[in-house]
């Protein structure tokens, strides 16, 4: 099949790309993108680490054709911050132990982040159900919760 | 595996796009389930048809009834101010779908259309009464979601004919919707057994004058348990005759044993949840009540 | 008084983290290489059958793919661990769904994927045995006809379908039973899991032109991998070379080759770099998850509660290849044992050919399996005799300077205050506190495994160091652990320290990530070697101060004396200009740990190392009609030892806890006629968020005599005692004991009918 021009706005930039109609996001965005920041695993939906944002909204970029994201903006975890300025998510993530393997941190990060700007002030359950579609088998999520949390607190103040 | 992708920019493109290929296209909505389907190898479309830029598929209307797009996703259910009261079962439904990166995705049209058994909004729609709308090159036919869905992954639906709109009466005064899932997990289940109940009672909140049971994966397709609704209508639905409508709803289903559940075991829950979930629906009518 | 510690014991962030948090960590998922092939495995669809013939020519000819190989194109090498049955790909027959027959390497992989289809392999069935009892009956087919010729380690207690069995024989097992007031027989089952790492096995392999491979890869054991490579490439080890970049979980399912071999070949056969990444269905159907067993135990008790004597058999279902079947058939017989007293035992550890898929390590190999049986059975003999649960297990536990089953002296047993504390937690003195509530517990020992470090360390010219290490970080924060170690004794702070870890060209040998050995062998031999860094600085320090080398002490990046100071890092300039700069080496090995050779046959490990001891406690809600479960409180009391970074000490039993409850209650590979069915993530169920409590750590420290600073391994532990502890609690909220792992919604509604029709 012919490969379709695609016009995608990752992280705030342009990228003008050819990509197979078949291929999801996440192949584009790992294999010709070189974005490895996002996971590849079960690619059925099921474990959350290709997790992106697309128009804000976490989606499992495993699952979404790459021609679908025209016109929409996507943000991998490239696009949250680097070592010089990161997002509060990733500080406290640091703090608080959350990361172990850290395979699932990305989409785990993004998908918080989605839930935390729609939901300033969330409850640990509240972040249960936001997060219950990020498998995570290193920390039993109890460290991630209280990094979710505390980077509630760090960003109300700045809303 | 690769096939040939079209966006078209409204509902009569997609129609005539779906007309020329007839059943070598399929139509992509949310894609959570399509492209597992195709990962599989389980579907091979030569042509997909992706619906993402036909306007106004995404809408919830609500007037003389309920109309929702087929492109409503699970997330704009749960969030709709709409059915937070009367119509909570289909909050209740759309939120055990996958996790959030499923729901912001995964439509309302598309958990139809696949018809699958376990599809968990598929049962609060039936309680509902609701009926689909197929628009075809022919033009639109409407018909009862029931009729519509034919058994695992098949419908009613012709290659050329895009499911439109979903839409069910309002409820009146009394009524109250709820829904009930079993699976292994609490997040990320596909449902064991999943049930959903819609019940209406008299001005006095004493007598049922209207039942609906839908019942999910003990059958090919999501089913209605007439005789459990008829045992209820007319009555006052005290706790023995909610449990006999659970025996009679566990009589109704055929279910399979598969890799989740036996059948045994999944009879057994349609008769623990029938019950649950019609209490959960007067409780609901007396609360508004109060 | 010993000095106030400055980096050890303290919660400080993993020197890992940033790279994480930012996805800037390469995993081995993630490797690339340009002009790179993607290569994918083309697995046997019958469980046991006959290869008449396997036809690629029609898959050669597809666009993109650039070769397919399969047995003709290998050397006929067997290879393994304790047992050498396993072949890169399937000769003459296949014994599982599942079992590699070819590989293709092509230009992507769709094209692989293509070519894969394209291969005809005609099969001739044959009967096939798919479970422990079937393959343990007189005349079943053999899983290997030729296992007689097979090389293995001497040890081995071997016949037919056994692969091993191993025993633990003390006391007078006859009498012990004789003299009980009560014998109590039970048998409890266990299904197969998988260690649900989220990275896939990967590996990608690149030759030079010197006929050397570079391999990168996310395997636990890199210098294993580099050995077995050798074995599968007919080339000396030194011709290989492994390099570990990021590891997304391995919890002993990445110990052994996994898809480095078919890299290596394909890039060979094809001149270009390949890369191979499994699929989720390769890995719940090819992987090696934990074995399903079988555990009969019979257990003499008296009337008061004191065990006399038992006798126990576990059967591990070990799959197709023994794979680690033979030494985890001998570590469980120290867990039937039971971290108790019993002066009478005899203990068997059976590990046996099915035709399923190769069985390997998942986190504590054995121990959930057996400590089920065991922990469940302590609650259902309390029962019977009236007694309390834990007053039973306190009448048994070893306690310091106890002895183990195998004969070896226990120091360090915090086993009491674990108990005692994790009851405490939970509220034990109420144990039903509502309908169909109820609180369970089980204990239970571990092993820290042996096996040796050795580390390379440098101070830097800006007084940096660096750590050398052959030992991969899997996730666990081990080296983080090992470079606090490191930092403490060269009083630098933790992000001083500068990491190298896992390439087997350059790095030191390390036993691997494996058996919770890591921090602490690591640890270790960076106290031996900071102790020799400690001497190169005072002698050069010495001459610069002017001060005797005794008379000198490192503190805060310095060494000094009085109120002379000269930097780590003037040392180093100074090295470096005369000496060659400062660098050591340190090794260490755990100390053999002495025991009754006497009391034990074809045994792979005859004691643990350093033993830890833990209790878990949980509080947990059954609804009786549909069989679900909610755990509202989890607490475990393990004796760490010390601690030497809570944070992720914790971190270790809370995601331990979260894997166990997941066997617990909801995972299992469930095979029907030799065929998993449920080969996705969308029925293989890990717990989620909303499956799991808070967990709540309590760190007991009585500290090992060996370990750093008295650090116990922590990181397999946690894994442990959730089944049981489950099993006792929901028999405890409903009065129903569930004998079968996972404890499904459908059992215990089935057993509640089946109790009250």
């Amino acid at each position: 099949m012919r490969k379709l021009p695609l016009s995608l706005t990752i992280n705030g930039e342009t990228h003008e790309l050819l990509a197979e109609p078949h291929h999801p996001l996440l192949e584009v965005l790992r294999t010709q993108l070189g974005l490895i920041g996002t996971k590849e695993n079960c690619l059925e939906g099921e474990c959350g680490v290709c997790t992106v944002l697309l128009d804000g909204m976490a989606v499992n970029s495993c699952l979404l054709l790459a021609a679908q994201c025209q016109g929409r903006r996507i943000v991998t975890i490239e696009g949250l911050g680097g070592p010089e300025t990161l997002h509060p998510l990733q500080e406290t993530f640091v703090e608080h132990g959350a990361v172990q393997c850290g395979y699932c941190i990305p989409g785990m990060i993004l998908a918080a982040k989605a839930y935390l700007d729609q939901n300033p002030e969330p409850t640990e359950g509240e972040i249960r159900e936001a997060l219950s579609g990020n498998l995570c088998r290193c920390t039993g999520y109890q460290k991630i919760l209280d990094a979710v949390l505390a980077a509630a607190g760090v960003l109300a103040p700045m809303r | 595996m690769s096939f040939e992708y079209h966006e078209p920019p409204s509902v009569s493109e997609a129609v005539a796009l779906a007309a020329r290929f007839g059943s070598e296209a399929r139509f992509l909505a949310g894609g959570t389930d399509l492209i597992v389907q195709i990962n599989r190898g389980k579907l091979a479309p030569r042509h997909v048809v992706s619906l993402h830029r036909v306007p106004g598929l995404d809408t919830i209307a609500v007037d003389g009834h309920v109309t929702l797009g087929a492109l409503v996703t699970h997330r704009a259910l749960e969030r709709s101010p709409h059915f937070q009261g009367r119509y909570r079962g289909l909050v209740e439904g759309a939120q055990v779908v996958g996790g959030h990166q499923v729901r912001n995705v995964g439509t309302v049209g598309g958990n139809i259309v696949n018809a699958s058994p376990a599809a968990d909004v598929v049962p609060v729609l039936l309680a509902l009464d609701a009926a689909v709308t197929c628009l075809g090159p022919e033009g639109e036919r409407t018909l009862p979601l029931e009729e519509f869905l034919v058994g695992p992954g098949q419908t009613q639906r012709r290659p050329e004919e895009l499911l439109t709109t979903v839409r069910f009466p309002l409820l009146g005064p009394n009524s109250a919707t709820a829904f009930l899932k079993a699976g292994r997990r609490k997040a990320m289940e596909i449902s064991v057994v999943c049930v959903a109940a819609r019940m209406t009672l008299d001005a006095g909140l004493e007598r049922c004058r209207e039942a609906r049971i839908a019942l999910g994966a003990v059958a090919p397709t999501t089913l209605r348990a007439r005789a459990a609704e008829h045992v209820l209508e007319g009555e006052v639905p005290r706790a023995e005759l909610l449990r006999r409508a659970g025996a009679l709803a566990a009589r109704a289903c055929q279910p399979i044993s598969d890799v989740r559940a036996s059948s045994q075991f999944r009879r057994l829950l349609v008769e623990t949840l029938v019950p649950r979930v019609l209490a959960r629906c007067l409780e609901r009518i007396r609360e508004e009540g109060r | 008084m010993a000095p106030e510690l400055r980096v050890v014991g303290k919660p400080l962030p993993r020197v890992d983290a940033y790279g994480k948090v930012t996805g800037k960590t390469v995993y081995a998922a993630d490797f690339t290489l340009p002009g790179m092939l993607f290569g994918k495995v083309l697995r046997g669809t019958e469980p046991h059958a006959r290869i008449v013939r396997i036809d690629a020519r029609r898959a050669l000819t597809l666009p993109g793919v650039r070769a397919v190989i399969s047995a003709a194109d290998v050397a006929d090498v067997r290879y393994g661990g304790a047992l050498k049955d396993e072949t890169v790909f399937a000769r003459e027959k296949v014994r599982y769904v599942g079992q590699p027959v070819a590989a293709v390497a092509a230009a992507t992989s769709e094209a692989a994927e293509a070519a894969l289809a394209a291969i005809d392999v005609v099969y001739d069935p044959l009967p096939a045995v798919f479970d422990v009892e079937g393959a343990l009956a007189p005349g079943a087919p053999l899983v290997h006809e030729a296992w007689e010729t097979y090389s293995a380690i001497p040890i081995l207690y071997r016949e037919g379908n056994i692969c091993n069995r191993a025993r633990i024989l003390a006391g007078d097992v006859e009498r012990g039973l004789a003299e009980a007031d009560r014998v109590f027989e039970h048998r409890f089952t266990t299904r197969m899991v998988h260690q649900g790492y989220t990275e896939p096995r990967a590996a990608v392999a690149a030759w030079d032109s010197a006929g050397q491979v570079t391999v990168w890869s996310n395997t636990q054991l890199p210098f294993e991998v580099q050995n077995t490579l050798a074995e599968i490439l007919q080339l000396p080890p030194s011709r290989i070379r492994i390099l570990v970049p990021g590891i997304g979980g391995g919890f002993g399912g990445k110990l052994r080759v996994g898809v480095e071999h078919f890299a290596a070949l394909l890039a060979r056969k094809t001149g270009r770099p390949v890369r191979v990444i499994t699929t989720s269905e390769e890995e719940l159907t090819a992987a090696y998850p934990r074995q399903g067993t079988i555990v009969e135990l019979k257990t003499g008790v008296t009337r008061d509660g004191r065990l006399t004597g038992k006798q126990g058999r576990i059967f591990f279902d070990t799959g197709a290849f023994a794979g680690s079947g033979p030494g985890v058939a001998s570590v469980a017989t120290l867990i039937l044992a039971g971290p108790y007293c019993i002066p009478n035992l005899h203990l068997e550890g059976y590990a046996v050919y099915t035709n399923k898929t190769n069985c390997g390590s998942f986190r504590a190999p054995s121990g959930p399996q057996a400590n089920f049986a065991v922990e469940s059975q302590m609650d259902i003999i309390a029962d019977a005799l009236g007694m309390d649960p834990l007053d039973l297990r306190l009448r048994n536990i070893v306690r310091e300077g106890d002895e183990g089953p195998t004969g070896q002296l226990l120091t360090g047993v915090g086993l009491e205050e674990c108990l005692r504390r994790a009851a405490d937690a939970i509220g034990w003195n109420d144990r039903r506190p509502g309908p169909s509530r109820g609180k369970g517990i089980a204990c239970g020992w571990w092993t820290t495994t042996g096996g040796s470090s050795g580390v390379y360390v440098k101070i830097n010219p800006d007084g940096t160091v660096a750590l050398n290490t052959g030992a991969a970080e899997i996730g666990t924060g081990a080296l983080t652990g090992a470079a606090q170690v490191l930092a403490e004794q060269l009083s630098v702070e933790l992000s001083d320290i500068n990491l190298v870890s896992a390439d087997t060209y350059s790095t030191p040998f390390d036993f691997g990530a494996q058996g919770s050995r890591t921090a602490f062998s690591v640890g270790n031999a960076c106290r031996a070697a900071a102790a020799d860094l400690r001497r190169q600085l005072f002698a050069l320090a010495s001459r610069q101060l002017g001060v005797e080398p005794d008379a000198l002490e490192l503190r805060e990046r310095h060494v000094v004396a009085g109120g002379k100071r000269v930097s780590l890092a003037d040392l180093s300039r100074l090295s470096q200009q005369s000496g060659g700069g400062l660098i050591a080496h340190g090794t260490f090995i755990a100390p053999p740990t002495p025991y009754d050779t006497k009391r034990v046959e074809a045994h792979v490990y005859p004691a643990f190392h350093s033993p830890s001891f833990h209790a878990h406690a949980v509080d947990l809600a059954v609804d009786p009609e549909t069989g679900e479960v909610t755990l509202h409180r989890y607490v475990v009391a393990q004796d760490v030892g010390f601690a030497l970074n809570p944070t992720y000490v914790e971190g270790q039993i809370e995601g331990g806890v979260a894997q166990g409850v997941g066997q617990a209650l909801s995972e299992e590979i469930v095979y029907e006629n030799g065929r998993v069915v449920n080969p996705n993530l969308t029925d293989y169920k890990m717990p989620t968020t909303l499956d799991l409590p808070r967990i709540e750590s309590i760190l007991v420290q009585h500290p090992s005599a060996v370990g750093p600073y008295g650090a116990k391994g922590v990181g397999e532990p946690p894994n442990i005692e959730p089944p049981a502890a489950v099993a006792n609690a929901v028999a405890a909220a409903i009065g129903v004991r569930i004998t079968s792992l996972p404890i499904t919604a459908e059992k215990i509604v089935m057993a509640l009918r089946k109790e009250t029709p």
